[in-house]
């Protein structure tokens, strides 16, 4: 099969996935909840208000309508308004998502680099000290409470030290004052370096124990006794021969951690108060803002699926044998 | 026979002696498993004043420091906090074995059925683990949490759990996979041994080291996933985990005033996750003997 | 005639967890510019053992104990691996066998080969890559395929391309390890055709090993036996089939099927070659031996030139 071929049957595969979990999304808040109605209506709402939702999200129609319904207001972005302020939900979801990649993916890259790096020089120096060590070291991080070790570099490098902001994203003193960019992005990087330390110190020791055990597994491949034998140099053998190959497993693992690193955000954006989707989330749901967690769900759900079909391709294109 | 079954299980037990990683992983569930049980003792003394839910002490106001009446200090309401951590390792055992043995064994089972039966069962049981998978974990868990209303530790056991058995079933699946092609399987297929026989009698001990490995790192993904739920306050409120101790710090103010109430609770979360990791690494590395130095 | 490697009393062991096994012992040889020496023996007899020896390939728990391999006069043993980097490849280079993962299943292969020239010779990618075309047509390969994958090449065309690959950068001396052993009988046949002539038209100085002495007789013209670590008998390929002295060659020369000659019944080696762990006292092959006598079970015969360019350790024949 052509990579073509491959990554259009992978878009149908995500497709349906997508249409399933938006089902289940669409019967968990209709089924479950008491008032099948409470997940758009709030009883502070006016007469007016109320029926007006009731014909937007089509409440008093048969439940195969509202499916329909449900799936038309998805497509043009219609999440209705949240029940805290009232604001569009898509506008609420847009806004937060994007402070959430920000803060996630400067995160991952991080800390893929630094394990992957870490991972490839300990599996090469296997049986030493310095192996054991970061071994030990990596296991400990990687099975850390994200909130406590948030919260201890919160209590060391913010309370203690003053080195850095108790949370946030920005200070908001600094940005009414209307600075110039370079004030703006100086003031954004401070708030970002503690989550941000926070989140690599808790990852790398996945990445880094993935990329060794990978490594190790490569280094009994003939081709390695090949590399040797044609008389390369060592770093070339380790960096072209064996990582090459070891990182293949490593993108599998990717898509994976995507949703890993999810639960991390939530958890992570709870403690540093950093006005990102996992907060988000956990927010509306205390508040039973049900249109918010819907949507904030459903925009979840399709960021992992993006992911996961990135990390499919990227595979594609680095093992050639692949069977698309 | 019967010497030779001896044999097997004393070598195995040489080799787990011989594994740092198990022994440590080991001392710790000790430590702790001692603390679960020391907590109704602790507690019965004086259940008004040490009960980790209920028990007040009308001698404290707001939270106090360590002192010989609470080795902990006290909460803002003047709960001890010493009873709280016993209870806590009480629920976090419980609740990250039951997680573990429920999702290990129907990511077994599951696993096993499709490998082996292959087709149109393979394919519905492998995408219905493919979507599990695809959803978020915790999002999932706090919606599905919020939803339900109010929360208890059975619903949170539940979700875990179904949470965790895809992973397990994949990997059991792609073992049966290539199990299913040897001639051992074969031989008995044609020998005329039922289906669910060659399943139970010839599949199953064979994946068992796997299965073994999930079972460990499990209980490690299930504590740190009930401790973050509980975090966020979708614990169960008629219990006191380890997540929600630190939940109340947090959320009270007290988080950078009272260090040694912050402090414990994040550290039994840390250290009981990461023993039962370390069993799982250590028999990883027996099962898997490449990924030690010879 | 030169020589080009010289093996003086070479003793390797490998550390296990029961204690050392001295996978070669005490062997000895020489081959001079030119020559072909086939190296064979039962699988486990130390054959490969001493093939990555010569290119000092060792996994970490083998050891040299004793000995010299002494590679165009300059002993290798003493050299550090940075060293030994130089010598591979460029001295001593080794023809894979096809069905082990021997080529990097990621890059392409005409670049693996031009990876090798590059690394030893200082030449542009241009005129590697046109040195790899010409190897290609050498080997029977078109040029063509080496912009594909090895998943793309059929067993045959693979072993191809790794001769190709072992003669790349113009090698003093060839190890071939099991070159055929995974292939059909017909790619094999073919397969050890290209190789005789290939070492007919580059002169090529090689050794070969093999556990079949069939094929070692068509590509060689010397032969070495080697039993549990040791080689019990190195002459002429003509003349260790005339006269096969040792009773450990007689045995492996009449369970084989000959190639010329009158048919005859062929026999397995009786009994299991020896524990390494605790090697027999005294010579190896005793207890297989239907000619053992008492001297055999105390005394390692010596590996002694009987007659002229004729090897052989063995009490009874002398």
């Amino acid at each position: 099969m052509s990579m073509e071929r491959y990554i259009l049957s992978r878009v149908i595969q995500i497709i349906i996935i997508f249409f399933i979990v938006m089902s289940i999304i669409f019967l968990l808040f209709r089924v479950i909840p008491s008032d099948p109605t409470s997940f758009l209506l709030t009883p502070s709402m006016t007469a007016e208000a109320k029926e007006a939702i009731r014909e937007q999200f089509g409440l008093n129609e048969p439940i195969i309508t509202q499916y329909y319904l449900y799936f038309k207001n998805f497509f043009h972005g219609n999440f209705g308004n949240s029940f805290y302020g009232g604001r569009s939900v898509m506008n609420i979801i847009k806004e937060r998502m994007l402070n959430s990649i920000f803060l996630v993916t400067t995160a991952v890259i991080l800390s893929y680099i630094i394990g992957i790096t870490v991972g490839k020089a300990i599996a090469w120096k296997r049986g030493s000290k310095t192996e054991k060590f970061f071994v030990g070291l990596g296991l400990w991080f990687y099975t850390m409470f994200t909130p406590w070790l948030g919260i201890l570099f919160l209590w060391i490098f913010a309370f203690k030290l003053h080195l850095f902001p108790l949370g946030g994203m920005i200070t908001s003193e600094v940005w009414i004052a209307n600075p110039s960019l370079i004030e703006k992005i100086c003031d954004l990087i401070h708030h970002l370096i503690l989550p941000l330390i926070t989140y690599v110190v808790l990852w790398f020791g996945g990445y880094m124990l993935l990329m060794r055990n990978s490594m190790l597994e490569t280094l009994r491949e003939d081709y390695i006794i090949t590399a040797r034998a044609k008389g390369l140099k060592e770093k070339d053998i380790r960096d072209k021969h064996a990582a090459r190959n070891a990182l293949l497993p490593i993108v599998t693992a990717f898509a994976i951690s995507i949703s890993f690193s999810i639960t991390g955000a939530v958890l992570i954006e709870t403690v540093f108060s950093w006005p990102g989707i996992g907060r988000t989330i956990v927010e509306a749901t205390l508040r039973q803002d049900y249109p918010l967690v819907q949507g904030a769900f459903a925009i979840i759900t399709i960021v992992v699926l993006i992911a996961n079909f990135i990390a499919d391709i990227a595979y594609a294109y680095l093992d050639p044998r692949i069977s698309y | 026979m019967k010497k030779k079954k001896w044999k097997l299980i004393r070598q195995i037990w040489d080799l787990i002696r011989g594994s740092t990683f198990i022994k440590l992983g080991v001392s710790i569930i000790i430590i702790f498993g001692i603390m679960a049980v020391f907590s109704p003792i602790w507690v019965n003394r004086n259940p008004e004043i040490y009960d980790p839910i209920i028990g007040v002490d009308p001698d404290v106001h707001g939270s106090e420091g360590p002192s010989l009446k609470h080795p902990l200090g006290t909460d803002y309401i003047g709960k001890d906090l010493f009873s709280q951590l016993l209870r806590g390792s009480q629920i976090a055992f419980i609740l990250g074995i039951m997680v573990s043995v429920l999702s290990t064994t129907i990511g077994t089972i599951v696993g096993l059925v499709a490998g082996y039966y292959g087709r149109i069962v393979d394919i519905i049981l492998m995408r219905l683990a493919d979507i599990i998978l695809t959803l978020p974990r915790l999002p999932l868990l706090i919606v599905i949490s919020g939803i339900f209303g109010t929360q208890s530790n059975w619903i949170i056991l539940l979700i875990l759990s179904f949470t965790f058995w895809p992973t397990i079933s994949r990997v059991i699946r792609s073992q049966t996979l290539s199990l299913r092609e040897r001639p051992f399987i074969e031989s008995a297929k044609v020998s005329g041994v039922g289906n669910r026989r060659i399943i139970l009698r010839h599949l199953a001990p064979n994946v068992l080291p796997i299965t073994f490995y999930y079972l460990t790192v499990t209980v490690t993904g299930a504590i740190l996933v009930e401790a973050g739920l509980s975090f966020l306050g979708f614990g169960d409120p008629s219990n006191m985990s380890w997540g929600m101790m630190l939940k109340w710090c947090f959320t009270t103010g007290y988080v950078f005033k009272a260090p040694y109430w912050m402090i414990p609770p994040g550290l039994c979360i840390s250290a009981l996750a990461f023993s039962f990791y370390l069993i799982g690494v250590g028999l990883e590395e027996i099962v898997n003997p490449r990924l030690k130095k010879r | 005639m030169d020589t080009i490697l010289e093996i003086e009393e070479l003793e390797m062991s490998y550390q296990t967890i029961k204690g050392f096994v001295s996978a070669v012992d005490n062997v000895s040889f020489k081959i001079m510019k030119g020559e072909s020496m086939g190296l064979v023996g039962e699988s486990g007899c130390g054959k490969t053992s001493l093939g990555m020896c010569i290119m000092k390939l060792l996994p970490e728990n083998a050891r040299i104990m004793n000995g010299k391999i002494l590679f165009d006069g300059e002993d290798i043993v003493p050299k550090t691996e940075e060293e030994m980097r130089k010598i591979r490849w460029k001295g001593v280079s080794m023809i894979f066998q096809a069905a082990m993962n021997a080529l990097n299943p990621v890059y392409r292969v005409g670049d693996q080969i031009i990876e090798a020239i590059q690394t030893h010779d200082n030449i542009s990618k241009e005129e590697a890559r046109e040195k790899v075309e010409k190897l290609y047509e050498l080997v029977g390969l078109s040029p063509e395929r080496m912009k594909n994958y090895p998943h793309e090449y059929s067993g045959g065309m693979r072993q191809r391309a790794i001769i190709a690959m072992a003669l790349a950068c113009d090698p003093k001396f060839i190890i071939a390890d099991e070159p055929t052993t995974a292939l059909d009988v017909i790619v094999q046949d073919q397969i050890i055709d290209e190789i005789v002539n290939l070492q007919k038209k580059l002169n090529m100085t090689m050794m070969y090993i093999s556990h079949d002495i069939s094929v070692i007789a068509e590509t060689c013209n010397k032969i070495g036996v080697m039993y549990a670590g040791n080689i019990v008998e190195y002459t002429y390929t003509s003349t260790l089939f005339d006269n096969p002295l040792h009773p450990y060659t007689k045995a492996l020369m009449s369970s084989f099927p000959s190639i010329e000659g009158p048919k005859k019944e062929l026999k397995p080696v009786p009994g299991e070659p020896p524990n390494l762990l605790n090697p027999p006292e005294g010579c190896r092959f005793y207890p297989r031996c239907s000619y053992a006598e008492e001297i055999c079970k105390k005394e390692n015969p010596e590996f002694v030139e009987i007659e002229k360019d004729h090897f052989l350790a063995c009490h009874k024949v002398i």
